[in-house]
């Protein structure tokens, strides 16, 4: 694992790196790499056993600047253009999951031609009728003073399973662990509460524009963003897969079953 | 000196609950059931909360205190200026305060302008403007983005001020607030504003914007133990920096009282009032019963590194003023003073006096106390306790600010 700090137009913005091979740049959501835990999941070394994974952290997340001209959806997808500028990539593989997966849904629709191939875990970012993302924010205020059980029940298949309480302790984790937490929400509020939440409605119409592979994986029992989000993207992104379900698993597929949801994204991008 | 100045606060609360509402599991806010309001009990309830309210102007308490609270029992008052507007016309001396508008919950902030210049040509003056931002709950209740509310509130709040003072029609190039004509018509009455006035809970950040406009600072978090002698040191010291200097009026808290003929009366007659404010108005607010949402990382409006300091001195699952499990603690919070006149003018006495406040905001009203309960306490506190509040503090503060001219620069006119 390697960190490093690249400057984009006076702001700069933190990225792990591993693996070697075609560029994979992951796009994080929240129970993920540089929002709970400083390093690399499992996913994320499996990834790199087959490709040179590229993470960066989200604007105002872990040790990326925050940018306070961030609005809507559409200024962070252009802080990523210039993040592509900075790396010189110019065409690569795309990765993302929750959050990470509505902001590489947007590129990919806008620069269709940088993607080799996109996935999407339980990505966010459609409006859906009938179908609400949850409430992460409303789930992120502790209930009896110190419990967040909610919150992992929404992000895990299993509120109390093991690494849902790593990532998501009740009352106060490591400190550091704590600021990164709070900073992912901070980001998610300048673009997924307004519209609430977590969508964009002009994606679903944008979506006929990605011309690459993809493949859309969802958690079997996503208590996040609901399913038929899935079957949407899935549905209206012209070169897509079928919805892959990973059974047993919440809305952070690859955290509970890294396993088996990398080997799916490593097999689809070796095709 | 000008001595204390005595405010009658209120919540305008929801005082028909169930009594097992706490058992219930149902927050106080944001969710709480909307076919728990009962019309049948309710009719009427806005005309006795303005009563009191105009009684505390006959009884010659310096003003009233309102408040912008949404969707929750705690506080029946989503528009504070339609209070203030009947206040304009069934009182006539007392300032009408609004402690206040919750300018990021607004579209266009003009909208408060002009509000409260029209309420200040209604009461000849007698404006007194506040500007929130907004907490937890109503980041929930109106969809506001945490992240910029603090920004988005600054430049509403001086948006309004230029509104007054600066001649229109002149364009504002905001960030959140662009607008092309702005004119306001009418202008306030008070020259060159009203007071403004914004509440605070410490943060370093607030004490500093507000030093910088030269306001009034409201502690808004209801202990009085040591910290509000503490804030209002922190507050001092953040005026000296700007080159200000504190006076007792450019500091105000908020507590509540109960005054009876007794202690043991007193106790007797306002506890069921207390514990339905303590137990069902604070649940989802300063109580940890149910889920607390006024502060917590899920309404993220302080920059991350703000939040790193305040987590190193957090303690989850901390007792909060809903989470007194008995009076004696309730005591010891100074949040709630109850007892004879004797009793609370000598506690209420002592608190002036380490905090060196000058205005008092004092909530009569409590939970589901009865109207002439409220009335009764009121009139003691006004008959007996108010005397010697006046009397004392403006001896201390003779003596402690001499000099000082602690008339602002936009007092009333009249």
């Amino acid at each position: 694992m390697s960190g490093r700090t690249v400057a984009i137009i006076g702001r700069k913005v933190w990225l792990l790196e591993n693996g070697s091979g075609a560029p994979l740049l992951y796009l994080h959501g929240f129970a993920d790499v540089h929002s709970v835990k400083e390093g690399w999941l499992p996913f994320h070394e499996q990834l790199a056993k087959s490709a040179r994974v590229i993470a960066p952290a989200h604007p105002g997340c872990a040790q990326s600047d925050e940018n306070k001209d961030i609005d809507m959806i559409e200024d962070v997808v252009f802080h990523y253009l210039e993040v592509l500028d900075a790396l010189e990539i110019d065409k690569f593989d795309l990765v993302g999951h929750c959050l990470g997966g509505w902001i590489a849904a947007e590129l990919a629709a806008r620069h269709p031609e940088k993607i080799r191939k996109l996935v999407l875990i339980g990505a966010s970012g459609l409006f859906v009728e009938g179908a609400l993302i949850g409430d992460i924010f409303m789930n992120a205020q502790p209930e009896f003073g110190s419990s967040y059980a909610t919150l992992r029940e929404m992000l895990f298949s299993n509120a109390n399973q093991a690494n849902a309480l790593e990532m998501f302790p009740d009352g106060k984790g490591e400190l550091e662990d704590e600021v990164r937490r709070y900073q992912m929400l901070r980001l998610s509020s300048r673009i997924g509460f307004k519209p609430p939440y977590f969508y964009n409605r002009p994606l679903r119409n944008r979506l006929h524009r990605i011309t690459s592979p993809t493949l859309v994986i969802w958690g079997e029992k996503d208590g996040f963003v609901p399913r038929s989000h899935g079957e949407t993207y899935a549905k209206l992104i012209p070169n897509s897969s079928e919805l892959k379900i990973i059974p047993g698993a919440g809305h952070s597929a690859h955290a509970e079953k890294p396993e088996e949801t990398a080997k799916l994204v490593s097999d689809f991008l070796a095709k | 000196m000008k001595p204390v100045q005595l405010f009658c606060w209120h919540f305008m609360a929801y005082p028909y609950l169930d009594k097992d509402f706490d058992k219930s599991g149902h927050s106080g806010w944001v969710t709480v059931p909307n076919k728990l309001w009962d019309n049948d009990k309710a009719r009427g309830l806005y005309q006795e909360y303005i009563g009191q309210l105009a009684l505390a102007d006959e009884l010659g308490f310096d003003g009233m205190v309102l408040n912008e609270h949404h969707q929750n029992i705690y506080g029946l008052m989503p528009s504070p200026n339609l209070i203030a507007s009947a206040l304009t016309q069934c009182t006539s001396r007392g300032k009408i305060v609004i402690l206040g508008n919750l300018l990021p919950l607004h579209l266009n902030p003009m909208r408060v302008a002009e509000e409260y210049a029209m309420l200040d040509q209604m009461s000849n003056g007698r404006l007194i403007a506040g500007f929130a931002p907004g907490g937890g709950p109503e980041t929930f209740n109106y969809d506001v983005p945490s992240a910029n509310t603090r920004e988005k509130f600054w430049e509403a709040a001086d948006l309004i001020v230029r509104s007054w003072t600066d001649d229109g029609p002149f364009a504002h190039e905001g960030r959140y607030f662009p607008l092309r004509y702005v004119n306001l018509w009418p202008k306030p009455l008070q020259k060159p504003f009203p007071p403004v006035w914004i509440p605070g809970s410490r943060s370093p950040a607030t004490m500093t914007e507000v030093a910088k406009r030269g306001y009034c600072y409201f502690l808004s978090s209801r202990s009085h133990g040591g910290e509000t002698h503490r804030a209002q040191q922190e507050f001092a010291q953040v005026l000296e920096k700007h080159g200000d200097k504190y006076h007792p009026f450019r500091f105000g808290i908020l507590m509540s009282t109960y005054v009876a003929e007794t202690d043991r009366q007193a106790r007797e007659e306002c506890e069921e009032g207390v514990w339905y404010f303590l137990k069902n108005c604070l649940k989802g607010h300063l109580r940890k019963e149910g889920r607390q949402l006024t502060y917590g990382p899920g309404v993220p409006y302080i920059p991350a590194a703000a939040w790193r300091e305040y987590m190193k001195g957090y303690t989850p699952g901390r007792k909060l003023l809903g989470d007194v499990e008995n009076w004696e603690e309730l005591e010891a919070s100074q949040s709630i003073i109850v007892g004879s006149a004797e009793t609370v003018a000598a506690r209420i006495g002592a608190l002036i006096e380490k905090a060196k406040v000058g205005n008092l905001l004092i909530q009569f009203q409590l939970g589901n106390m009865p109207d002439h309960l409220a009335r009764k306490s009121m009139k003691l506190f006004a008959e007996k306790v108010a005397p010697i509040l006046r009397h004392n503090s403006s001896i201390q503060f003779a003596k402690e600010y001499p000099g000082i001219n602690v008339e602002q620069s936009a007092q009333a006119v009249h």
